[in-house]
Order: C-alpha cells, then structure tokens, then sequence
C-alpha cells in the first residue's frame, strides 16, 4: 500500500492537524427598550445578527443579576419583552419565548455550535432572574415546560451530547438544566426527571470532563465536569425518593460522581459532601438499597481521599474538607440507615448456623471437633459487610488520627469484619520501630483490642447453642499481627517507649481474654462441655500469640526506678496474668518478693516531689501485693540485706506515711490478711485484726509526728518475732489471763509480744533509747485502747499496760495513773466495718448465694474449673519425630524432651520402645552439645530409660517416675531453682530409679529445704508433679501404699492442714484430690483408706474463707457422687450418707 | 470550708494531663529519636499525643480521682 498522500484530490495541500476553530467574539449592543429586545431577539436566518441578539440579551441580563434584579427600569423592560413574548393563554402547547426557540432549531439544523450554545447560555441566565421574583416565576415555568417539548429535549440531548472539547455548548446547558430542576422549589423536577433520557444524556461522560491545566479551577468559570456535579446534586435536592432511587442506580453517573472528586475544587467537594450527606445519607423516604446503590466500595474509597485533600485553604472557623468528608464517611459507615451497614452476627461470620443441632452424643465424644465450620475460617472470612470489608482495607489508620477514628468505629458497629481485615491486610507487621507509623499502628491496635466483645458473641439477646470459631475470638483479642515474635521483641526493646506501648496493649488484651472467657464460661449455655473445651482452646491459642510471662518480668525488671508510669504497667500487666492465666503464671516461679521490697522501700522513703507520683507508685504496689497473694512463698518477714526493715513492716509504714483517701484499700486488706494468717491478732471476724495498730500509729504520727520514727525497729522486732512463733505468745496470754484470775478474755499476740521485747528496749543506755521509750509511752496506750475498742479484753490490757509501764520512762506516775485510754474511736479507718472482704479471697463466677444463707454453693461445672487440670502427661505420638532436627536447647527449652518422657507412659508397647530408643538418642545427642546443663540433662534422660527398659514390655511406666522426668528436666534447666541440688543428689543416687517409691517426695516434705526459706516453692512443685503422675488405678495405688512415713496420700493431707500454707498451695491439694476422683475407685479408695469425706468437713467448717469454704463442700459432694455407694454404706454400716 | 468536689470531666482532663506530663518525662529520649524520624509529618504530633494518653483508659475513674487528688493534700515528712 503507497504512503497516504498529503495533498487532496484537486492537489491543494491539505494540512494535517485539525484546523483551528477561531471563535469569533459576536458583536452587541445596549438595551433601552422592550421592542428593541424583541427585535434583537426576532427569527434570523442570519447567524451574525441572531448571534448579536443573544449576546446583547445576554450583557443585559448579567448586568440585572449583578444588580439582583433592583434595576426598576431594565426589569421593567424584561417585562414588558416576557409579556410580548408569552403564548396565547388557550394554546396547547404553549411555547415560551418562541423566536429565541427557533433561533435555537436553526443552530441545530445548521450546526452552529454558536448559537447552540447562546441560547442555553441566556436561557440559564434569565431562569435564575425570574426565580428570584414571585411575580416573574410564572414566566419562568412557562420556559421550563417549553423546554420539555420534544423539539427542545432534542436539542438539549444534542448539546449534551456534544464533542468532549465543546464544553462551550455542554456547560450552559448543564447549568439552565440547574435552573430548571430547582425552578419554583423543584416544581418541574417530576417531569425534567421523565424526560431523563434527554436531560441526563451523557452526564456520566460530561462528569469526567475535568478542568486541565496547571492552575486551580476558576469558579467563574467552572468545568464541565462541575456543571455536571452541581446538576445532579440540584436533581437529587428535588427529586422525589422514586426518582431519586431511579438516578442513583445509573451506575456510571454515580461512579462518575466522585471519580474525580480529590482534584475538585473545594466550593463543589463541600457541596457534593453536603448534598449527598443530606438528600441521600440523611433521607428517611429514600430507600436502603438507594443508599447503597451510592456508597459501593469505590464511592467510600475515593471519599476517602479527600483526607489527603491539598486544595483547601479554609478560614479559621470553618471545618476543612477533611473534617467534613470524615463525618461524612463516619456516618455513612455507622449508620445503619444509611445503607452500608449491615447488621452482622459479632463473632459468627455470615453463612453458619451457630444453633445447628448437633447430637449431644456427638458433642460429647468429639468435642468441637464434632462442629465443622470450627476451624474452617483461619484463612478467609465471609462477612455481610462486604462494602464495608474492602473499603476498611484502603484506610491508613497509622498515619491518621480521623482514619484510625473511622476504622474503629466501624470495628465497633460491624464486628464481624475485624477478623477478615487483619487476614487480608497482612503486609503490615508488628515488628518494632520507633517511629511515627509505628506508634500510630500501635495506638491503632491498642483501639482494636479495647472495643467491646459483642454481646453474647453474636449482637443478639442470649447465647448461640454452639461456641463462636475460636480463631475469630482470638482475632479479636490479639489481632494477627500482635504474635509472639513481635510482641517478645517489642517487650524486649531497648526503647522503653516501644516496650511500654507493648504492654499496655497486652493489659487491655488479657482483659479482654478475660471477659471472654467469662461469657465461655456462663452458666446458661446448654452445651457446657463445648464452651468449655473453647475456651481452654482460647487459652491455649492466645498463649501461642502472647510473649512467655518470662519475656514479661525481664521488660519489667528493666524499667528504671523512677519511671512510674511504666511500673504500674508493667505490674497490672503481671498481675492480670496471675488472675487470668494463672496456670502459665505460675509456671515462671517469678519471686516478687525483691520487687515489692523495692517498691515499698521507695515509698516509704517518701522521695518524690510530686504526691501524684506517689499515688501511682502504690497503684504499682498494690499490683505487686496481688501477685503475692498469688504465688506462694512471698517472705513477708524476712528483711533482706537491703532494708532495715521487714517487708510487712515497710507495708505498714507506707500505709501511716501515706495521707488518707490516697491508701489504697488494697493495701490495708493484704496487712490485715497476712497478720491474720500468721496469728499476730486474733482470727475472730468480730475483731478488726490489723486495723487497732493501724489505727494507734496513723494517731500517734497525727499527734507526735516525730514519735512514729522511733516507734518502727521496735514494731518491726516484735512483728517479725510473733509471726516466727505466733504459738509462744498464744500461750503467754494464756498465762496472762491465768494470772489475771480470769475464765477467759484475749489480747492480741501481738500486744504479748510488745510486752516481751520492751525489758530489753528499757535495759538500753543513751538518749536514742529513751527517746524511743518515750515514744513507745505514747504509743502503746494508744494501741491497747484501740484494742480494747476492738472488743479484746479491758482486765488483761489494764494488766497487760501495769507490766509495761514499769518499763516505760514514767518517773512521774502519770502513764500508770492514766492507765489504758478508754473511749477512742477509729478515725483513719473503717470500724465498725460495713463488710469487707478479706483479701486473697477467690471470687467465684458461679457461687451464688441462697435465701440469703451466707453458704456459698459451687456447682460441678465451677468446681470442675477450678480444680480440673489438663493431663500433663498426654500422649503426642508425633513427638517421635519431631524432635530429630531440633537443637539441644529446643530440645529441652520447648518441651520435646517432656513429649517423649510423656510417651513412656502410652498404652501401646511399640509406642513406648519407640519412645524409648528416642529418648537415648536424644540423650545421646544432648551429651553431644554445648548445652550447659548437658550432663545433668543426659543422666536424666538415662535413668529414666534405663528404669523404663526392663518392664518396657509389662505396661506403661508408672506416670509419677513420668511425671517426675518431665518436671525435674525444668529445674534442671534452671540452676537457680532451689530444687537444684536434690534432684541433681537424687540423678547421682543410682542409675535406676524403683518403680515403687516417688522420688523427692521425703527429701521436699520431711527435710531442709537446703535453699533459704523455700519450702513452700519446692512444695509447689512436688504437687505440681504429683498432680500429674496421678492417671491411672495402678498410679492410685501408689499414692495410697503403705510407706514408712505414711501413705503419700497422709501426708499431703496432712500438709494441707499446716495453718502456714497459703491458698494457692491450698488449692493444689484440692486438685490433686480432685484428679483421684476421675479415676476409678480413687474416691472409694479416699473414703476407706483416709477418711476424705470427714476431712473435708473438718476443713469446710475451719475455713474463714466462704468461696474456699464451698470449694471444699463441692469437692466432698463429687467424692460421694463418684465414689461406690452401696459399698460404702455397706462399709460404714449405713453411717456414711451426703 | 472544704473545697469543692471536682467533677469526673475535670478529674479525667486532670488526669490525662498528668499522664501526658509523666509520660513525655520518662520517654523524652525516644520522643526526640521519634520527632526526627522520616515519617514524623501531617497528622504524627496529633497521632502521638493521643497514643500516649490512651494509657488513661485503663484507669477507673476511681483511680483516677485519687491520684489527682493526692496533688491537693500536703505531702507529710517522715
């Protein structure tokens, strides 16, 4: 094919760019009359005379509009041309201004893109004139019912639908169809919309026509595509709900709508946010579906944009585009009227039946797994808020306050889709940084994890019969992107910022986990086994996200002193685990006892320059104290090197050296607790306890400030003493009371105490101690009057103060003539008290109390919570394998050496010599490593095979010897556990360990402790390991056989009995009984061989506690309920019977 | 006379105010290295301020009241 030739057929050349069009400027003159308009604007075939007429109408009419109309006399002239233009009053179709009409026509049949657009130019000018007038809107409707004859609706779909460039033509006529709509308060906005198929013609193209160039849009001359917007916004004003349903679902005009809204100018974004926010978000007549037909996924997106909006210069007291596209977004998002929001099922994604019903049988034998869609949604979520789900994953929440404000927002009212952003939004990770995005994803994950669970899981009136998929519950606890690698590595940054900001969104999250797990655990559900094999479940995935409580003491222990703020984090952040995930607290051995100690001796030195510091300080503190409460072994009276003074002692001053109103309750419970448990003031519910001594020091420093200082070595000997041998002073009161003549009467132990130690005070020389003798003068009258007050015996204080004063520095007499002070009142403290809890005191979800009886009754389901404890020794035949590519310290750090030990214990003998030919391997490949404890770790791990090996054929191994494997590889890993060198004299006994003794159980209950004051620690680990070798009938029977100290069963009863024993240790007791229930016979074998039922009794009736108290009558209910009845009444010859 | 009783609006704006002062104490070093990061722009002061007092929440309003409180009685020496 030859080139194309440039030139035309006759030769000339053609050239070959699109020629030029030159718009001519039309000519014009002035108006000064009616006629002369109307001549100007007479049919003219001559396209420069007709041009002349529209143009010279057209000055005339900016000129009354820039006067608004007030020209008497140019009005007056428009007047009398409508009057001579108007039709016949019996015309049909009445045509209003008909020659300008015909004008029009011709443009249209000759093409001239001119007049085509002259005519809508003036016709758009003179509808605005006339609408500003009452008397002129007749003429007005007139022109706008012409233009809704055919031959007008052609000529307006032709110059709507004129070339893109022309927007000359496009835009006048986009703004007289303005005019038109909104005429006379919309009055032909009814017939304008059916003539839709002229008068919306190409209006999602001219939407697009968008200024160009490098300036901002002028707003004297706006861009098609603003025509266009403001058109549609006038229609929707005074489009009836119908209608207006009918245009918004035209889904190219509305994608149209905001395709290009970010580089609108400002005036036309705020008026298309404020029109579609009124006539469409806020219209109650118009339909959902309308709504969102409007508010798609891209709609919401490309509003969203606005956020980044740079063309806004607002004045100070108008909101910015923003701040008025944010509102927008947030309640179209939120609202539920608005279209987008559905109402969703919480944490039940869309599709499944949380009510199926299954056959309890089934739930019964296969647990969750009997439910299908359980684990079905880890990956991929379905949500009836699919909009809103994409919309979410465009927003920025890390780099923007009002974004990050939307976001939660919509998490709050749609719940549903707070599992699938975090699936679908993977790229952002937790990994910590400090910078700007970081904390802004961090305070947006804090939000997150703070929003409420939905009720009942599912935003309705009552529990689902069947659990929510855990994965979505722990979704929402810990987002994904919270995992264990990134929080370990934020706790353990070197930025405190970042470790801080860490632990305050682990505080909020085990809150959460807490909540959660109560709503598992509410005794309404039907199927309870279910909800309560969730939320173990829950418990175990949220152990897998969240950092070891290890990763959490060492970012605890590295906040500097001073910094409170953290503290008090970081301490709640403990002492939630210890309440919530008690079992993986207790795990870490964490000993709180130097924390508190520096806690306490930072307040009692009463530093810091600001009391608010303080106030927070205790907040620590009172965390630390309930921490305490909760592991055994804290040293309340032992003062380490450190402190002059005992821990409890320096509880005490910081409780009188604190102002009232800002001790913390708290703080005075635990006191008052402890005094009791260690017998320094009498357990008698009538007696304030601990509260008499308060009370006499926070007088005495009111009244001699100076005094209480001196008051403390002395206080603190005495305290420490009485709490070593609280029986000694027990039995010198009894003395006392002999010596008085007296049947009977009680001072505190305490008080006998003071009474032993002050000879040696007195027997001091120098001005230090008789300066304290005068002190104690003024403080122990005091202290036996409040006890006195307290109810204790008023003969024995008065004999009790008449052997002190001679003691006492009162050479005058006037001590021992004014005897103890009768008639004081408590002033700093409660009493008598309205109720007060004791602290350390187990709350119990379940306990309920009846006809006001003050018994409280746990049913099954409690009890079984609180004392069942997962088998330790559980069988994971994978371990076999799985171990092989680990290293050493995975070995024996994360639990495969424990799976394989555990493996020992299996039903099946290929199992177990299989087990066992791993555990030499792994022994063999241990000795091998650098691993520190190697050798220890490898004697261990021999014994244990080599005791296994020649009964590996008879049955499983005992699960004690088991258990005792997998919980000594634990001390073994920690050199500094005080259990160290038994087990380790034990491992270097022998190389075979006998099957029918437990080890270590005499070395811990009967012996030393070795280590300091541990014998409660070591106790805890014993049941620990007790409690998980007791499986089987045949491990029963070790636990009851005859041994030269008793069966190890006595003595763990016995053990409970020790006054000294805290709850916790307490509690363990109870579980190890309660796992000899669950076997078989093991109830009826407690009955006969140990008395059990009676015990029980014995310790419900003794305890203080009402929640232990109950715990205690439940557990003797379940021993009757699983034991062998008619046996045992056989047995107790009809005497035993619940 | 005693004074008068603080509002739960004026306590939590106490409060929040004393986190903020505690907070910019004991983080001043890491809100500087923060403050010269490349992202710190547009919205990151803003951002910054309300993730630091978002800690307030976990303060009942209780806690709250007392810790303020202890700003109005006199410190007692020892």
């Amino acid at each position: 094919m030859g080139k194309r030739s440039s030139r035309g057929p006759d030769g000339a050349i053609v050239p070959r760019k699109r020629q030029k069009v030159v718009h001519e400027a039309p000519t014009s003159e002035e108006i000064h009359a009616s006629r002369q308009l109307q001549q100007l604007l007479s049919f003219s075939q001559d396209p420069v005379r007709a041009r002349h007429g529209l143009q010279s109408f057209k000055l005339f009419l900016d000129e009354l509009l820039s006067l608004d109309g007030k020209d008497g006399d140019r009005f007056r002239i428009l007047r009398g041309f409508l009057d001579a233009a108007k039709p016949a009053e019996d015309d049909e179709n009445p045509v209003y201004l008909p020659e300008v009409m015909q004008t029009w026509s011709y443009g249209g049949q000759t093409n001239n893109d001119n007049i085509m657009s002259a005519v809508p130019v003036v016709l758009a000018l003179l509808l605005k004139l006339l609408s500003q007038s009452l008397d002129t809107v007749q003429y007005g409707l007139g022109i706008c019912r012409t233009l809704l004859q055919k031959r007008q609706q052609e000529l307006i779909a032709r110059n709507l639908a004129a070339d893109k460039g022309k927007a000359f033509i496009i835009s006048p006529t986009l703004r007289m169809l303005r005019e038109s709509v909104s005429f006379d308060g919309g009055a032909i906005a009814r017939p304008l919309f059916r003539a839709r198929a002229s008068m919306l013609k190409s209006l999602a193209r001219n939407m697009g026509i968008v200024h160009v160039g490098d300036e901002a849009e002028d707003a004297k001359r706006p861009s098609t595509r603003t025509n266009a917007v403001l058109f549609f916004l006038s229609a929707l004003r005074f489009l009836h709900p119908e209608a207006k349903k009918e245009l918004l679902s035209q889904r190219d005009i509305v994608a149209a709508l905001t395709r290009d809204v970010k580089q609108d100018p400002p005036y036309v974004v705020r008026e298309l946010l404020a029109g579609l926010r009124s006539h469409v978000l806020l219209d109650d007549k118009l339909p959902r579906e309308a709504k969102a037909s409007l508010l798609t996924t891209s709609t919401l997106t490309r509003l969203s944009a606005l956020y980044q909006y740079r063309l806004d210069t607002p004045a100070e007291d108008e909101p910015s585009i923003a701040d008025i596209a944010h509102e927008f977004l947030m309640t179209a998002c939120t609202n539920p009227s608005c279209g987008v929001l559905r109402q969703d099922s919480g944490f039940y994604p869309r599709e499944i039946d949380p009510n199926a019903a299954i056959p309890s049988a089934q739930l019964d034998d296969l647990g969750l797994e009997a439910i299908v869609w359980m684990n079905k949604f880890k990956n991929e979520v379905p949500v009836r808020n699919y909009a809103l789900s994409n919309f979410v994953l465009n927003l920025r929440p890390w780099s923007s306050i009002k974004q990050a404000e939307l976001l939660t927002s919509i998490f709050r009212v749609a719940p549903e889709i707070v599992a699938p952003y975090f699936l679908n939004n993977k790229s952002f990770t937790f990994e910590p940084k400090l910078s700007a995005t970081w904390i802004g994803y961090a305070a947006f994950l804090f939000n997150t994890v703070t929003l409420p669970i939905p009720d009942y899981f599912c935003r309705s009136t009552g529990f689902p019969e069947l659990p929510p998929p855990t994965s979505i519950v722990i979704d929402n606890i810990l987002p994904p992107p919270l995992n264990q690698k990134a929080l370990s590595r934020c706790l353990a940054n070197k930025s405190n910022m970042i470790s801080f900001f860490a632990t305050r969104i682990l505080v909020v999250a085990i809150e959460k986990l807490d909540a959660a797990i109560k709503m598992h655990q509410d005794p309404s559900h039907s199927s309870k086994t279910v909800w309560a094999e969730a939320a173990r479940r829950l418990v175990d995935e949220f152990c897998q996200r969240s950092p070891g409580i290890k990763d959490m003491i060492n970012a605890y222990r590295s906040i500097p002193e001073g910094d409170v703020l953290q503290r008090e984090a970081a301490s709640r952040l403990l002492r939630l685990c210890y309440e919530v995930l008690p079992q993986v607290a207790l795990m870490a051995k964490f000993d709180v006892s130097p924390f508190l100690e520096t806690s306490l001796g930072r307040l009692s030195k009463q530093e810091v320059d600001d009391c608010r510091d303080t106030a927070l300080s205790l907040k620590e503190l009172e965390n630390l104290l309930a921490i305490a409460g909760y592991s055994p072994g804290m040293r309340w009276f032992a003062a380490s090197e450190a402190l002059s003074l005992s821990p409890f002692t320096l509880l005490l001053k910081v409780c009188v050296d604190t102002p009232d109103g800002v001790t913390l309750e708290t703080i005075r419970q635990v006191l008052n607790f402890v005094a009791v448990e260690q017998q320094l003031v009498p357990a008698d519910e009538t007696h304030p306890g601990l509260l008499a001594l308060l009370e006499a020091l926070q007088a005495l420093r009111q009244s001699a400030p100076n005094s209480v200082a001196l008051v403390w070595p002395f206080l603190d000997n005495c305290l420490t003493r009485c709490a070593n041998a609280p029986v000694k002073y027990v039995e010198k009161m009894q003395d006392l009371v002999n010596e008085a003549g007296l049947s009977g009467g009680s001072v505190s132990p305490i008080a006998m105490a003071m009474l032993e130690q002050l000879p040696f005070v007195a027997a001091k020389e120098g001005e230090g101690a008789r300066t304290t003798l005068r002190a104690l003068g003024r403080f122990l009258p005091k202290f036996l009057g409040l006890s006195a007050v307290a109810g204790e015996s008023k003969p024995l204080l008065d004999l009790l103060f008449s052997k002190m004063v001679t003691h006492l520095a009162d050479s005058k007499g006037k001590l021992a003539k004014a005897g103890v002070p009768e008639g004081l009142r408590f002033q700093h403290n409660p009493w008598p008290p309205v109720s007060e809890a004791r602290a350390g005191e187990t709350k119990h979800p379940a306990a309920s109390q009846e006809n006001g009886k003050s018994e409280v009754i746990l049913d099954a389901e409690t009890l079984e919570n609180t004392l069942h404890t997962p088998d330790g020794l559980e069988a994971d035949n994978s371990a076999l394998t799985k171990w092989s590519t680990k290293t050493a310290d995975e070995l024996v750090d994360e639990g495969y050496l424990t799976s394989l030990m555990a493996l020992l214990v299996s039903e099946h003998t290929s199992i177990r010599k299989e087990a066992l030919v791993n555990i030499l391997k792994a022994a063999a490949k241990i000795k091998q490593s650098e691993y520190d404890e190697k050798e220890q770790v490898w004697l261990l791990l021999s014994e244990l095979a080599e005791t296994a090996r020649d009964h590996i054929n008879e049955g499983p191994l005992p699960s004690p010897l088991a258990s005792f494997g997998c919980h000594a590889l634990n001390v073994l890993r920690d050199p500094l556990s005080s259990l160290y060198p038994k087990v380790n004299t034990f491992l270097t006994r022998g190389p075979l360990w006998n099957l029918d003794r437990l080890p270590l159980v005499d070395e811990i209950l009967s012996k030393e402790p070795i280590v300091g004051d541990t014998f409660y620690a070591q106790t805890n680990w014993l049941l620990g390991y007790l409690i998980d070798g007791l499986r089987t009938p045949r491990d029963l029977d070790l636990f009851h056989k005859k041994r030269a100290k008793g069966p190890i069963f006595e003595r763990i009863l016995a053990l409970a009995v020790n006054p000294y024993l805290r709850l916790p240790l307490r509690t363990h007791v109870l579980r190890l009984l309660y796992r000899a229930t669950c076997i078989e016979g093991g109830s009826t074998t407690l009955t006969t061989r140990f008395g059990i039922l009676n015990w029980l009794e014995a310790r419900q009736a003794s305890s203080t506690d009402s929640s232990e108290a109950a715990l205690y009558g439940a557990l003797r209910w379940r021993i009757w309920e699983t034991c062998d009845q008619g046996r045992l009444k056989t047995w107790s010859r009809g005497g035993l019977e619940i | 006379m005693a004074p008068p009783q603080k509002s739960d609006q004026e306590i939590a704006a106490e409060f929040t105010s004393y986190y903020l002062q505690r907070a910019t104490k004991e983080f001043a070093e890491d809100l500087d290295k923060v403050r010269a990061a490349d992202d710190f722009k547009n919205d990151a002061l803003q951002i910054l301020v309300s993730a630091l007092q978002q800690g307030t929440t976990l303060f009942s309003p209780e806690e709250q009241r007392r810790i303020v409180m202890a700003a109005d009685r006199p410190t007692p020496k020892p």
